[in-house]
């Protein structure tokens, strides 16, 4: 009992993570009808902005928080500005490459800039304690993430239910041409979009790197993915589900490594990966996509 | 000589040795008086090109991105070598193989066959799980499947260092290594020919216009999985092929031999010159070989000054991929369908060589058909909560033409659905009944597939017009055709030929569906279902978004339509003009139910139409 408490507050904290990221993919899906495989360069664009202002310029943590932030929604909004606004409304299949060659051109610039190697940068000390709580072993920074995540996520109803903004833009991924015609500005609410996506990344990379304390140019691949397959799981374009995906990956993560004989802890992201395309097999829709079929 | 080129399959092997040949001749005049370094350059781009010719037989006929395909080339790759290596490395290298592998050492041929079979095994489970998630052009959960394949072999790959020599993967060296490239030749000119031949093939073409429009497909009799499940088999074997040819020459297979900078690489040449095309495949290795090679020389001229060999390691690799990653983006941004779309050396030698085509006689009406009979009856449709269709039906002779009117929303295409195998009824049934050797055969239709519903007889047209947009004219009426050749009784039925100048669609033969015009984009439609020797056509909303006058035209094209090739009519629209002039009998349904039928004289005259149509006020006049 104490060990399945143990694996859901660790399971959370690794699934608020994804829950952000799938958040944001679920967002632009919504206003494109594009899975961006570039999202994850946001976390790898905050992880050398963290090394530059922990490492380089010798400031704190608290310093680069806000930064990264910043970076990341500037990286957001740029990316929209120079490739997807380009292909909006191509077919699925150029959408999906047009996002991979964005994640492939931003890690190649850094590979060149940065280098291929690893970029240490320490990580708060708060970071590593542990409450510990009778049995449980609480990571700090798990509350943090999960307290911060479910602040975040109260900010983001907010906005989507009672803003003009969110109106907007769950209009917009209900039925974009009905939006338009209804008086909603295409380019605004994408480059919403993209702003409100980048915010929950930027977000996401802050707690990410806090654990991780590294920046190379693959930082984002393995969050990307994770985050995709949240958003997945949670019937693509469904945000709520985004973020249920998001948690159910993160506590299914981390039971299954306590779960696995021996030898196959050393692949729990290659079951992971297995276990899911399985799930794909049986429903590819997602958990919760009751989306109507396709109109004829 | 003229024969062979105008000849379908003989100008496409002559074809494909051009595009061979040129590809050879061009690496051999590069490497000749080079470098030793050249001739390595020059093998791996054939090898490339067998890579990237596997990748199109799967994504450029299916048009699901595959990113799975470098994992079916780990697994080539890493069978290959644990096959073909020597005992004695094996047991230094990969001291604890399982399964028997540490004493086996087989000649490279048989192994690579091997690697064949084992990849094609896993390419059938993979199928088997992308069939059954539904992929089609651009699906999101086929493509995160084929990712997941990726990484699930790369992972596997690096952690089970028994079999796979974990992070170092296996080096070794076999005889003599690849030194005659003559294997690799064998290979570039088989896959080749395998995918031209692919291609134009039957099942090749289905997989395309199941790309083109998946829904459509399906309407016109084509089960989109079985293609698919064919060209990914093909596919996979010539991957493997290419990755054992790879392994070979590299001496070594390690996790990151096959992994996302060769997917990047081998995804970017294959879109570069079109990844609907045999020919742009080779033209996008070509080009995109040369352009990488030009950066690496790039980056060198530039490092040559430089103080250190720590830029020179880093600055290429970003470099090259810099490239590759900006190619892929200005492509899909410019030219997303690659340089030359799905042009073909042979297409050029088609037109060069042959005559032109002839007109064809003009299409006569065909003798009355058998008697059948399409009913419908007790259909009930829910969506969520809403109740679309409440116990509706309807009857049909293949003999009348019969019209479906009603408001929006009435439940008319919906009707049209559930007839049509898309959307599935929650109470009612519905048949078909036909005439074989003189005594009358019931065939149930609810609960069968669209494609069985087509092959069963009935043709349909879409309200928003699902044609194959990037395939020709032509080529839109003959896949229905082909359909009808396989799962049509034979009879004496008008050639594609025919029915192209019956519908005034001949001069625009070639031209793309995409570039007609709405009239004769609907024109084309009609055609195609025509094309399926049906019993009926059941068209929904044929005039949508047409003019009066060109509405009026449609019913005659309809009626002619329907008697050359012998078929009745079922025909939806809410246009009662339309509907007055070309239907026999009419049903008139208002929020799920049927209100009236009968007559088009019955229908104007019934109070209930009335009401449904113009309001309730329109039969109490002085209410």
């Amino acid at each position: 009992m104490i060990d399945l408490l143990q694996s859901l507050i660790d399971g959370l904290g690794r699934g608020s993570i994804y829950a952000l990221l799938a958040l944001g993919i679920a967002v632009i899906f919504g206003v494109m009808h594009m899975v961006n495989f570039a999202h994850g360069e946001l976390i790898t664009v905050g992880a050398y902005v963290a090394f530059a202002v922990v490492v380089t310029a010798g400031w704190a943590w608290w310093a680069a928080a806000p930064l990264i932030f910043v970076a990341a929604v500037g990286t957001s909004v740029a990316i929209e500005f120079v490739a997807f606004r380009w292909v909006r409304g191509s077919s699925d299949f150029t959408m999906l490459l047009t996002s991979f060659a964005v994640h492939f051109l931003v890690q190649a610039i850094f590979v060149m800039t940065m280098g291929a190697s690893v970029r240490s940068f320490p990580r708060p000390d708060w970071a590593d304690r542990v409450w510990s709580v009778g049995d449980l072993n609480i990571q700090v920074i798990d509350v943090v993430v999960i307290g911060a995540t479910a602040a975040t996520m109260a900010v983001t109803v907010y906005l989507l239910q009672r803003t003009m903004f969110g109106i907007s833009l769950r209009a917009a991924a209900e039925d974009f041409d009905a939006a338009r015609l209804m008086g909603v500005r295409s380019n605004k609410v994408i480059r919403q979009a993209f702003i409100l996506a980048g915010a929950l990344a930027g977000i996401a990379a802050i707690f990410f790197l806090m654990r991780t304390g590294q920046a190379r140019p693959t930082t984002g691949l393995s969050p990307l993915l994770k985050g995709i397959l949240a958003a997945i799981i949670g019937g693509l374009g469904n945000m709520q589900g985004a973020v249920y995906g998001g948690l159910l990956l993160g506590v299914s993560e981390v039971l299954l490594r306590s779960w696995l004989p021996e030898d196959l802890v050393g692949i729990t992201d290659g079951v992971v990966f297995a276990l899911i395309a399985l799930f794909f097999i049986f429903r590819p829709q997602g958990l919760l996509n009751v989306r109507s079929a396709e109109r004829v | 000589m003229q024969g062979l080129l105008s000849n379908r399959v003989g100008s496409q092997l002559v074809g494909s040795a051009v595009l061979f040949a040129v590809l050879v001749l061009g690496g051999l005049a590069y490497a000749s008086g080079g470098a030793p370094a050249r001739d390595i350059l020059v093998t791996q781009m054939l090898i490339n090109a067998i890579m990237v010719i596997g990748l199109q037989i799967y994504i450029g006929n299916t048009g699901v991105l595959s990113f799975g395909h470098m994992g079916f080339a780990a697994i080539s790759g890493y069978a290959f070598a644990l096959l073909a290596t020597t005992v004695e490395r094996k047991a230094r290298i990969v001291p604890d193989v399982p399964l028997g592998l540490d004493g086996v050492s087989l000649n490279p041929l048989v192994a690579a066959a091997a690697a064949v079979v084992v990849t094609a095994v896993a390419g059938l489970v993979v199928g088997l799980g992308l069939a059954r998630s539904g992929a089609k052009s651009g699906a999101v959960a086929a493509t995160v499947i084929t990712l997941a394949l990726l990484f699930m072999v790369h992972e596997v790959g690096g952690a089970y260092a028994d079999l796979t020599g974990g992070r170092n993967g296996i080096s070794f060296s076999v005889g003599r290594g690849l030194d005659s490239r003559l294997w690799v030749y064998l290979g570039l000119i088989g896959a080749i020919v395998l995918a031209r031949l692919f291609k134009s093939s039957r099942i090749g073409r289905m997989a395309q216009a199941a790309r083109e429009d998946d829904l459509a497909a399906r309407a016109m009799g084509i089960n989109p999985a079985r293609g698919q499940m064919v060209a990914l088999l093909l596919s996979v074997a010539v991957v493997s092929v290419a990755a054992s040819l790879r392994v070979f020459q590299l001496g070594s297979v390690a996790p990151s031999t096959f992994f996302f900078d060769y997917t990047l690489l081998t995804l970017v040449m294959l879109i570069v010159g079109g990844r609907n095309s045999i020919a742009g495949s080779v033209l996008g290795v070509a080009l995109m070989t040369v352009v990488n090679e030009t950066t690496r020389h790039l980056a060198d001229v530039e490092i040559d000054g430089g103080p250190t060999d720590v830029l020179d390691i880093v600055l290429r690799p970003g470099l090259t991929d810099i490239v590759l990653g900006g190619s892929m983006l200005a492509f899909m941004i410019f030219r997303a369908r690659g340089l030359i779309e799905d042009w073909e050396v042979d297409h050029w030698l088609r037109r060069r060589f042959s005559r032109r085509d002839a007109t064809p006689t003009p299409v006569e009406a065909a003798p009355a058909p058998e008697p059948a009979q399409l009913s419908a009856a007790g259909i009930t449709v829910d969506f969520g909560g809403f109740r679309a269709l409440e116990r509706a039906g309807l009857e049909a002779s293949n003999l009348e033409v019969v019209g479906l009117i009603g408001p929006n929303g009435a439940g008319k295409t919906t009707l049209l659905n559930v007839v049509t195998g898309l959307v599935e009824a929650a109470e009612g049934s519905a048949t078909l009944t036909e005439q074989s050797a003189g005594s009358p055969e019931v065939r149930p239709i609810t609960g069968s597939e669209p494609f069985e519903v087509a092959r069963a007889g009935l043709a349909r047209t879409f309200q928003n017009l699902r044609l194959f947009p990037a395939l020709t004219v032509r080529e839109n009426v003959n896949i229905a055709a082909l359909v009808a050749s396989r799962h049509r009784p034979s009879g004496d039925r008008p050639t594609v030929e025919q029915l192209l100048v019956h519908a005034g669609l001949w001069e625009l033969r070639d031209r793309r569906a995409r570039e007609l015009d709405y009239g004769n984009a609907r024109r084309l439609e009609l055609v195609r279902a025509a094309a399926l020797a049906p019993i009926y056509i059941l068209l929904d909303e044929p005039t949508s978004g047409m003019s009066n006058i060109e509405s009026v035209a449609m019913i005659d094209e309809v009626r002619a339509l329907a008697s050359a090739v012998g078929a009745g009519v079922v025909v939806i629209d809410h246009d009662l003009a339309f509907i007055t002039g070309v239907c026999d009998r009419i049903y008139c349904l208002d929020q799920g139910r049927v209100i009236a039928a009968g007559t088009p004289e019955e229908i104007h005259a019934d109070p209930q139409v009335q009401a449904a149509y113009l309001g309730a006020a329109a039969i109490t006049p002085h209410g």
